[in-house]
């Protein structure tokens, strides 16, 4: 679906933000792109989406060179969510979502009402002015946009930012949904449990090049010191034990009364982040 | 392709409805027209009055418009507004006497006008330039200013502020990536703030000068409302995409209207004399809606071609600061 091969931008002479970056993404696959500000993620997006022009190396979407690709038929195939609920505010949700999906063909259409349905938006709320909304109101109409066209490929940028656990939780099954639908996502965020809860594979990105590209179970694994912490009790006394855990399929030999927890000392993705690139997200 | 641009048409007057912009519009008029009937038309001075000081009455033939007073004191009081012109014949000379009005030309007209008066049968006949009442050319001279202001500041801004709220609301970077073509995007403006401008132009010009002349003037008057509205709604859609806020905006704007269209106005319709505001584009603009307005239409074919050359070179410009501004950081 998505074919990058040492793809350079700059702003300006001077200014180079990608540095020969490479990756693939699949058909129907939910890539992770990871990186702090500033790293080039969003730079990414836009010559992907066709914002941006006259990067270097070669970038390929549908199939097709992007450079021959980006017309009226290549906006068609895909939605974008951006970072901000951008969003015409004296205009009601029902009315943004008229407006934008008119620019494209009846086929492609699927009900407003039943995606906004679908994503819990407050039917009270559907005709008052987007002035009206909270932050997650907006950021439900806004990925309604994204949705309504029946997109074949996705970008998402910081989909949950806004949204309340409820509502963040909702989104990430809505994205789950659309995968099982065939749709392929390039997920942008800073977001490291929705990385890890919905990405088939991750990249970590600083300073314009990629340091690792692998699946969020993979890197984990790979990272991980393969212990385990075992808390428990001897004695009426809480005592902590770390094993391999290879040692855990003999069964718990050491002295004890009763097992309080155990814990893998598998580390997070965000600790996996900071090993590749030496820097957190935030 | 079609039904895109009637999307974009319809948002566009939407936002134009939500910023007031067609009330303002309706209030100029309302104003404009007002104000031309009943009080511009009405606000010319009378000729100066011509006062003339002779107890022997040794000048007989003198114009029934002089009027005699019986003394100096009198012949003084009356000319000292600076406006009136008294005659002391009480020597071998008749003499001027009156206060400046600071303008020599406008001093020598006043006294040739009373020496004029002295014997009229003298007076050469004035020679008669066109067709118009006095009230008419007063009812061109200020429609034609009126709508020139309309279309130079207030479509200019009118456009820039429905295009900053967008901008500020970050939905032209929507569009930069949807199945909508940018140039559609900004023609779906152009065209509804032309036909607002056109709609203005045609109300204003019937309503002050009357349907019968009105009319005779309308297809040189909307032509020339064509090309000014197009030129300042590309001006003030270029502002808007580039200026990154609302205060340079307005500065820019006062800049335009101090520095660019006083001179205008002032060499159009004063005695003032600037050699170098044949170098301001807007004097030149100007000149043609008033030209249009006194039935005398610019047929210079390099106005025209200059005109459309610039309609096109800030139509280019702005789809480049468009292009810009998708691209921009949120």
């Amino acid at each position: 679906m998505i074919e990058v091969k040492d793809l350079t931008f700059s702003y300006g002479k001077s200014k180079q933000t990608l540095h020969g970056i490479d990756f693939t993404v699949e058909k129907g696959e939910i890539f992770g792109f990871l990186g702090p500000n500033g790293s080039g993620k969003s730079t990414t997006q836009k010559i992907l989406t066709g914002i941006l022009k006259g990067h270097g190396g070669d970038v390929g979407l549908f199939g097709k060179d992007i450079t021959k690709s980006y017309n009226q038929e290549f906006y068609q195939n895909i939605g974008v969510l951006f970072e901000y609920p951008y969003l015409y505010a004296n205009l009601s949700g029902l009315d943004n979502l008229n407006y934008f999906i008119s620019f494209y063909p009846k086929e492609q259409r699927q009900d407003i009402e039943v995606i906004l349905e679908r994503l819990e938006f407050k039917k009270d709320y559907i005709k008052k002015p987007v002035s009206s909304y909270s932050k997650g109101m907006r950021q439900r109409v806004s990925m309604a946009r994204a949705l309504m066209t029946s997109p074949k490929l996705l970008f998402l940028d910081e989909p949950t930012s806004g949204l309340d656990p409820a509502g963040a939780v909702l989104f990430r099954n809505i994205i789950e949904e659309e995968r099982k639908k065939g749709t392929t996502v390039f997920l942008t965020t800073h977001n490291m449990l929705d990385a890890d809860l919905l990405c088939d594979r991750v990249a970590f990105i600083v300073n314009g090049s990629i340091a690792v590209v692998d699946t969020p179970k993979n890197l984990k694994e790979e990272n991980s010191n393969q212990k385990i912490v075992i808390d428990y009790m001897l004695k009426d006394k809480r005592e902590k034990k770390i094993i391999k855990a290879c040692e855990l399929t003999q069964g718990i030999l050491f002295p004890h009364d009763e097992i309080v927890s155990i814990h893998s000392q598998e580390p997070s993705l965000e600790d996996v982040f900071i090993q590749y690139t030496g820097r957190g997200l935030s | 392709m079609e039904y895109s641009f009637i999307s974009l048409l319809k948002k566009d007057f939407k936002m134009m409805l939500s910023s007031k912009f067609l009330l303002l519009i309706v209030a100029s008029l309302i104003l404009y027209s007002l104000y031309i009937n009943l009080v511009y038309i009405k606000i010319d001075q009378d000729i100066y009055p011509v006062y003339l000081l002779d107890p022997e009455e040794s000048i007989q033939n003198a114009s029934s418009q002089i009027i005699r007073v019986d003394n100096i004191k009198e012949l003084q009081s009356r000319t000292s507004d600076g406006y009136a012109v008294g005659i002391d014949a009480t020597g071998l000379e008749p003499e001027i006497i009156m206060v400046s009005s600071g303008l020599d030309s406008m001093d020598n007209i006043r006294t040739a006008y009373a020496y004029s008066l002295l014997s009229p049968g003298q007076s050469t006949p004035a020679e008669v330039i066109g067709q118009n009442s006095k009230e008419m050319k007063n009812r061109r001279e200020i429609t034609s200013e009126f709508l020139f202001f309309e279309l130079a500041a207030v479509g200019f801004l009118g456009l820039a502020s429905a295009l900053f709220k967008e901008k500020h609301m970050g939905v032209i970077r929507v569009h930069g990536v949807m199945p909508v073509s940018k140039s559609l995007f900004i023609f779906s403006k152009l065209v509804l703030f032309l036909l607002t401008d056109l709609a203005f132009a045609f109300l204003l010009t019937i309503i002050n000068l009357g349907l019968e002349k009105g009319i005779s003037v309308l297809p040189a008057v909307l032509v020339q409302t064509i090309l000014l509205s197009l030129i300042m709604a590309l001006l003030g859609f270029l502002c808007a995409v580039r200026l990154p806020d609302f205060k340079q905006f307005s500065l820019l704007y006062l800049v335009l209207a101090i520095f660019i269209t006083t001179p205008v106005f002032l060499v159009g319709q004063t005695s003032i004399t600037w050699n170098w505001v044949n170098y301001n584009p807007m004097y030149h603009l100007f000149m043609a809606i008033k030209n249009a307005y006194f039935g005398m239409p610019t047929d210079e074919p390099i106005y025209y071609i200059v005109c459309v050359v610039s309609i096109v070179s800030l139509f280019m410009l702005a789809y480049k600061a468009l292009t810009h501004e998708m691209a921009k950081e949120g």
